[in-house]
């Protein structure tokens, strides 16, 4: 057991975390907005996490702030358990998460209001832009350490695998927020906006707020899994939360299903431990050498035709609401597909 | 007493007048025909109406109240509700939360009030469920308020419209060629089920309608269009007989 988890508690952790960035992408692909910011405002979470953890939180350094602040700030370094011996207080971890929900939640804000004036493939290519604008930000400000960003940012646990008390009800709390939101007067006008946009303002839904408050609501979590990722990966920089991380976390929600929130989360496990499972076959002993070579080399390659595959045998991602519900849709009749609304001509 | 007051409505397309200067009124409690052939304007008037299209120019008057500039869930939040021609449903969700859209703007709890379920959240939505039925019961829907609206009948599909439609408690109805698809036999509910709900719900209706017969038998008064301009405005007899609208629709042949 103690070599499994020595073995895979890394892992472990990361498919957790890239779970929960699969529902910060889903959340505005529920009002039928396809964006790809998620890893924007992961990377700026993970620079509040590091700037506040290497130079405002700990003492002596520590930055002085105002009460009740400061009183605050004292309080959750000393209430967690471990506070004491020599790690970071994990109180103060929850506190940075926190404040990256609140920065994210504002600058998305900021962003979504013009960008969401924007439909289907051109918001996506916005929220892309989005995306290197921050990553071009935090090369050359001084606040983030440039190109060689922010390093030594503190451990809270003794091993990679103990970020689970953080990633575990972090996904636990998403995913019952996602699931009860679904299910309520502002979920159901989400999916209103994203089965007929123009159907749905014709019913009193304002289709901007409703857009703005999902990419927000997106923003606040993808912030918040920059701030765990900060202190897991024990260094931040300008190569956290590129393009890549947009296209890969895209890849679980349509891999595993883009119109139920169990979807992106089951994508984005299978997908992150993939790599690790073709490592271990290509372990296992008796294997011809080409093989071993070929699931060790060439790992990307497969990854690239499961996507493909994937895709063509499910083209609606591995879950579907009609799996959990046992709904039978009547053959030949096509559904929309990832949710875009076409803005399409009236009568 | 006038609800609605359409004047010099006019809404071009490129070159194409599809609504010329129509002006008219729609009176409380009325059942008001707008009829004319194919591509008069009729559905593009609708779409004025409820700021799905803007004008080229002309206002919109609802209850002394200008509205022409007003954003679409504006307009239907001050009680105006359509259905569609060629029907809108969302059809991935169930007939019950097609219906429970539409009382978005007559109930309150916001992300985190809804999530967490706080007592006032879950009162509201009870309620919203209940009243929700109440309209599925109406349209005799109600057994199958699960079932995902895309795997209902054309017909089906139509009186979901209008209960969703009716979920926002409008006032003012417009109803955009209803009983299309429809049989004689559905047709002939659909005619009786309109004056119902006008009555029961204290409704201002206006109705779209290529079925003639309907137009007369239900319509207080009817509005022709022709090539977007209005050729005549009157009492179903009256229209009935006017030489223009004879000549609008022979003329179609
Ligand atoms: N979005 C649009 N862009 C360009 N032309 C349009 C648009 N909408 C309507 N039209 C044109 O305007 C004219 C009026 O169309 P409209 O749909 O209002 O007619 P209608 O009276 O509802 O006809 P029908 O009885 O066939 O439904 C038609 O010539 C139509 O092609
Ligand atoms: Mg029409």
């Amino acid at each position: 057991m103690d070599s499994f988890i020595n073995q895979y508690g890394f892992l472990i952790v990361q498919m957790v975390l890239q779970a929960v960035l699969a529902l910060s992408l889903y959340l505005p692909l529920m009002a039928g907005q396809l964006s790809l910011a998620s890893p924007a405002f992961y990377a700026v979470g993970g620079y509040v996490a590091a700037v506040l953890s290497t130079q405002k939180f700990l003492p002596p350094a520590g930055t002085v702030f105002p009460e009740p602040v400061q009183s605050l700030v004292i309080w959750l370094a000393t209430v967690f358990p471990g506070a004491q011996d020599g790690l970071y207080p994990a109180g103060l971890v929850v506190l940075e998460m926190l404040i990256a929900g609140l920065i994210s939640g504002v600058l998305a804000l900021m962003v979504g209001f013009p960008a969401l004036r924007l439909r289907g493939i051109y918001l996506a290519l916005a929220t892309i832009a989005f995306v290197e604008i921050v990553r071009v930000l935090s090369l050359n400000l001084p606040v983030t350490g440039g190109a060689i960003g922010i390093f030594n940012i503190p451990q809270p646990f003794h091993t990679k695998f103990e970020y689970l008390w953080i990633a575990g009800p972090l996904i636990l709390l998403s995913v019952w927020f996602v699931a009860r939101l679904e299910r309520t007067r502002v979920g159901r006008a989400f999916a209103a906006l994203r089965e007929d946009e123009l159907a749905a303002t014709a019913m009193g839904i304002n289709p901007t707020y409703h857009k703005v408050l999902a990419f927000t609501l997106g923003a606040v979590l993808a912030g918040m899994v920059g701030v765990v990722s900060a202190h897991f990966l024990n260094t931040w920089n300008a190569r956290q939360g590129t393009f890549d991380l947009g296209v890969l976390v895209l890849a679980y929600v349509v891999i595993g299903g883009a119109r139920t929130f169990a979807g992106p989360v089951l994508g984005a496990l299978l997908l992150t431990a993939l790599p690790e499972v073709l490592r271990a076959v290509a372990g296992l002993p008796g294997l011809p050498t080409w093989l071993t070579e070929f699931l060790r080399e060439g790992r990307l390659i497969i990854y690239g035709i499961l996507i493909a595959v994937g895709t063509v045998f499910f083209p609606q991602g591995l879950l579907t609401p009609e799996i959990f519900t046992r709904r039978r849709r009547p053959p030949g009749i096509q559904d929309s597909g990832a949710g875009e609304t076409a803005p399409t001509e009236v009568s | 007493m006038s609800l609605l007051a359409v004047r010099n409505m006019t809404r071009r397309f490129g070159g194409l007048l599809a609504v010329s200067d129509v002006s008219f009124s729609v009176y409380k409690g009325e059942i008001f025909g707008l009829i004319g052939p194919n591509g008069a304007g009729k559905t593009t008037l609708f779409n004025l109406i409820t700021g799905l299209t803007p004008p080229s120019s002309g206002d919109l008057e609802y209850k002394n109240r200008y509205i022409t500039r007003l954003k679409p869930h504006q307009i239907a939040e001050l009680g105006i509700a359509r259905t569609f021609q060629n029907i809108r449903l969302f059809g991935n969700l169930t007939a019950l939360e097609n219906v429970l859209v539409s009382q978005h703007v007559h109930t309150r709890s916001g992300v985190l009030s809804g999530v967490i379920g706080t007592p006032g959240a879950r009162r509201e939505e009870r309620q919203a469920r209940w009243q929700a039925m109440e309209l599925l019961e109406m349209v005799k829907l109600s057994d199958r308020a699960h079932v995902p609206a895309l795997s209902f009948s054309y017909g089906d599909q139509r009186r979901l419209e209008i209960a969703r439609a009716l979920a926002l408690q409008p006032e003012l109805l417009l109803l955009d060629e209803p009983s299309a698809g429809m049989n004689a036999n559905e047709k002939t509910t659909l005619t009786g089920f309109i004056r119902e709900i006008r009555d029961r719900f204290g409704l201002t209706v206006v109705l779209i309608e290529h079925h003639v017969p309907m137009v007369m038998n239900l319509c207080d008064r009817i509005a022709v269009l022709n090539f977007g301009q209005l050729i005549a405005l009157g009492e179903p007899a009256a229209v009935q007989n006017d030489s223009a609208v004879i000549e609008a629709y022979l003329g179609e042949q």
